[in-house]
């Protein structure tokens, strides 16, 4: 994963630094002006306009302390709700102006895009995390085929947006698909980059409207797109698209490269059989887990020996982050799968696949 | 002095007790939300606003002489009060993770730090992980006495203790400077138990620590006044006395009251849940006496209530209580609160009484099996 750096604070801010913790000197800045921070990366809410039939456009100025991103990289947006922070990632467009704009499809059930695309209010503060994602595209890079599917445009219309600036320096085909014409997100804009360069062509899809609806991607024709073989395929939409979409091109052409957006599989049955692959971020491990033992347990049955103390619940000595997948409580049974949550180690037992920062 | 007042429960009775207990918890996990974040916001702005306030009127007697003596008192009661919420209110319990739900990185409990001269590094380890897993258990739970006073008649006696009373008095004053050098064990290494280096390296995160609350409140505030130095510098010391002073009598009402009690090593051996819940019942004592009492001893007031939900937001201890206790005189367990007063002065009292040889009684209904 590339990040960028954070930027270098002028001398002011490096003195208060030295004399002030964060939590002291964030709570009266804020009170002035609600970005300004001794460190954290924050962002406010600036406009709001509809996208599409219920996805909405999104568009946040961010403080000092972000460190900014490439075209086709991914944000982690943290909302407060309830109380709560929640984390999710979003790929912003990076506006002339130094703005961010998002595009979020109001989910149901979907705690943050109904937030989002419905409550939030202008001047709404965001807490941002440093970019991250591989799908980026340097200069003098090989031709591009971009599939995107649902809100997985969102990086796309981000590196075309570039690419168009930059003078669409290879061939590029964009294949989109949605399942209603007015779920379509840019149309316009699209449209014009592609009728400004001859070298990109846009084609929609629209699969449930219609006499003749589009074929997915599995059985689309790409007949249409020249060297197919030769050319670095991009794709991002929900799991089950990006799995198709994998195995349709990958070996075929000179290289895939995908991101998916989607709820954890939940696997039907026994909470408790079977094993899982849990990834720990810091130390770049990843270990398969039996889902009937903590993960404390079962880190140190593979030699990992965090930081623990009572081993029930109670003093929160081996809490960390769990990045992303499901948990399940040991004493409750309750299931919890909010990403970037801290789960203690003792009285957790793994569900799905995780990702923890250990 | 311990009268006996609790029903031995059987081994069935013991799991029915967990099982309860384990019931309220589950169903204030599932409720914590909205309020609870805008409690601990408003606990945070009282500590900033008390705290700027505080110094502001030391700075304000200071520079105005007229206004010198009761601006100062204000001031250090201020600042005081400041230093006490932060501890107590904010700083113990947001380190005990009971705020981690928010996913607010300051208001994080493995990131916390606080405003006394203890790092928060090892509170987690002496406190929320030794005293809250092992409570009142001798030889694991270092809170009984802080290897410097005899407050149970199954500690052995030692000529030491009789000096007691004067210590006793001396760490108060200085509760926070003990506190910090709890995890050290300085009596290992007087023993001569301790390698050589073992405890400068140690000593380093305190001490850096240490050099840093010294600094803040003893030479950057003060010479902030120039040459009126000297108010602002007694009136930190004062406030760091108070805090000092209120912590103690809070922490040393919570496990020291007479009717409070100790346990061997031996009902840790495969103990249940149950009984775990038993024994923070009977080596805690609460302290009556409403919200004011709530919000400055940061709940400890309910300090039953906190050491059966550690990790729980303390604003709930209060509404846990009422039915905590219902459930405690259905099993026939004794519930232990009263008033501050009468707490503390049952701490007092055991710490003058052993001071001298004493035993425990002979006759103990209560001690029964882990696991019967």
């Amino acid at each position: 994963m590339t990040s960028l750096p954070a930027p270098k604070p002028r001398w002011p801010l490096r003195l208060a630094r030295r004399a002030v913790s964060p939590a002291l000197f964030d709570f009266w800045a804020t009170r002035v002006n609600r970005l300004w921070t001794l460190e954290q990366p924050l962002a406010r809410l600036v406009s709001r306009t509809t996208a599409s039939r219920d996805a909405v456009t999104l568009v946040f100025r961010p403080n000092g302390h972000w460190a900014g991103m490439r075209p086709g990289q991914h944000v982690s947006f943290g909302v407060t709700i309830g109380g709560r922070r929640l984390v999710r990632s979003y790929s912003p467009t990076l506006m002339g102006d130094g703005t961010l704009a998002i595009t979020v499809k109001a989910i149901t059930g979907g705690v943050v895009s109904e937030y989002l695309a419905r409550e939030a209010r202008i001047g709404e503060i965001v807490s941002l995390d440093k970019a991250f994602g591989d799908m980026t595209v340097a200069a003098g890079g090989e031709s591009l085929l971009l599939l995107a599917a649902g809100s997985g445009i969102t990086p796309m219309r981000a590196l075309l947006r570039d690419l168009a600036a930059r003078g669409m320096p290879m061939e590029v085909d964009l294949y989109y698909w949605a399942r209603q014409r007015d779920d379509l997100c840019f149309v316009d804009e699209l449209q014009a980059f592609a009728a400004a360069h001859p070298r990109l062509r846009v084609h929609f899809l629209v699969t449930r409207e219609g006499d003749a609806p589009a074929a997915r991607v599995d059985t689309t024709s790409f007949d249409a797109v020249e060297s197919l073989h030769r050319r670095r395929v991009l794709a991002c939409g929900p799991g089950g698209f990006v799995t198709a979409a994998r195995e349709r091109f990958n070996g075929h052409v000179a290289s895939f490269e995908a991101e998916a957006f989607s709820l954890p599989p939940m696997t039907p049955g026994d909470d408790e059989a079977g094993e899982v692959e849990v990834h720990l971020s810091r130390s770049g491990r990843t270990l398969k887990l039996p889902r009937n033992q903590s993960l404390l347990e079962g880190l140190e049955a593979q030699g990992v020996r965090p930081a623990n103390g009572c081993r029930m619940g109670i003093c929160n000595t081996c809490a960390c982050e769990r990045t992303s997948g499901t948990t399940r409580h040991i004493l409750t049974g309750d299931r919890s799968s909010e990403p970037t949550t801290q789960v203690r180690l003792c009285i957790s037992a793994p569900r799905t696949d995780l990702i923890l920062d250990l | 002095m311990s009268r006996i007042r609790n029903r031995t429960l059987s081994a069935a009775e013991q799991d029915a007790f967990g099982v309860e207990l384990d019931a309220i918890r589950a169903r204030v996990t599932a409720d914590i939300g909205p309020s609870d974040a805008r409690y601990i916001r408003r606990v945070v702005a009282g500590v900033r606003w008390t705290g700027v306030a505080g110094r502001a009127l030391l700075f304000l007697g200071a520079f105005v002489h007229t206004v010198l003596v009761p601006a100062w008192i204000i001031g250090t009661l201020l600042l005081g009060l400041s230093k006490i919420l932060e501890n107590m209110e904010l700083g113990h319990n947001v380190i005990h993770g009971q705020y981690d739900w928010m996913n607010d990185p300051k208001l994080n409990g493995k990131t916390y730090e606080w405003d006394i001269a203890a790092t928060s590094q090892a509170w987690r380890k002496t406190h929320n992980f030794q005293h809250h897993t092992y409570t009142n258990v001798r030889g694991m739970d270092d809170d009984i006495g802080y290897g410097l006073l005899r407050i149970f008649p199954e500690q052995r006696w030692r000529p030491f203790y009789l000096m007691q009373p004067i210590i006793a008095v001396v760490f108060a004053l200085l509760f926070q400077w003990g506190v910090a050098i709890q995890d050290l064990r300085i009596g290992r290494w007087f023993a001569g138990k301790m390698k050589p280096g073992e405890l400068r390296k140690a000593f380093r995160p305190v001490g850096r620590k240490m050099g840093k609350q010294l600094l803040k409140d003893y030479v950057v505030f003060p010479l902030l006044a120039g040459p009126f130095f000297l108010p602002v510098l007694l009136g930190n010391l004062v406030a760091n006395g108070l805090r000092n002073v209120w912590t103690y009598v809070i922490i040393f009402c919570g496990h020291f009251t007479a009717d409070a009690e100790v346990f061997p090593k031996e009902v840790l051996r495969n103990e249940t849940r149950g009984h775990w819940y038993l024994r923070q019942l009977r080596g805690s004592s609460n302290i009556s006496g409403g919200k004011v009492i709530d919000l400055l001893s940061g709940n400890l007031s309910h300090q039953i209530e906190h050491h059966f939900y550690p990790d729980l937001p303390a604003n709930r201890y209060a509404t846990i209580a009422v039915e905590l206790k219902e459930i405690c005189t259905r099993y026939g367990q004794h519930y232990n609160t009263g008033s501050l007063p009468r707490q503390f002065g049952q701490v007092v009292w055991r710490i003058l009484r052993h001071a001298l040889p004493s035993r425990p009684r002979k006759l103990r209904v209560l001690d029964e099996p882990a696991t019967a």
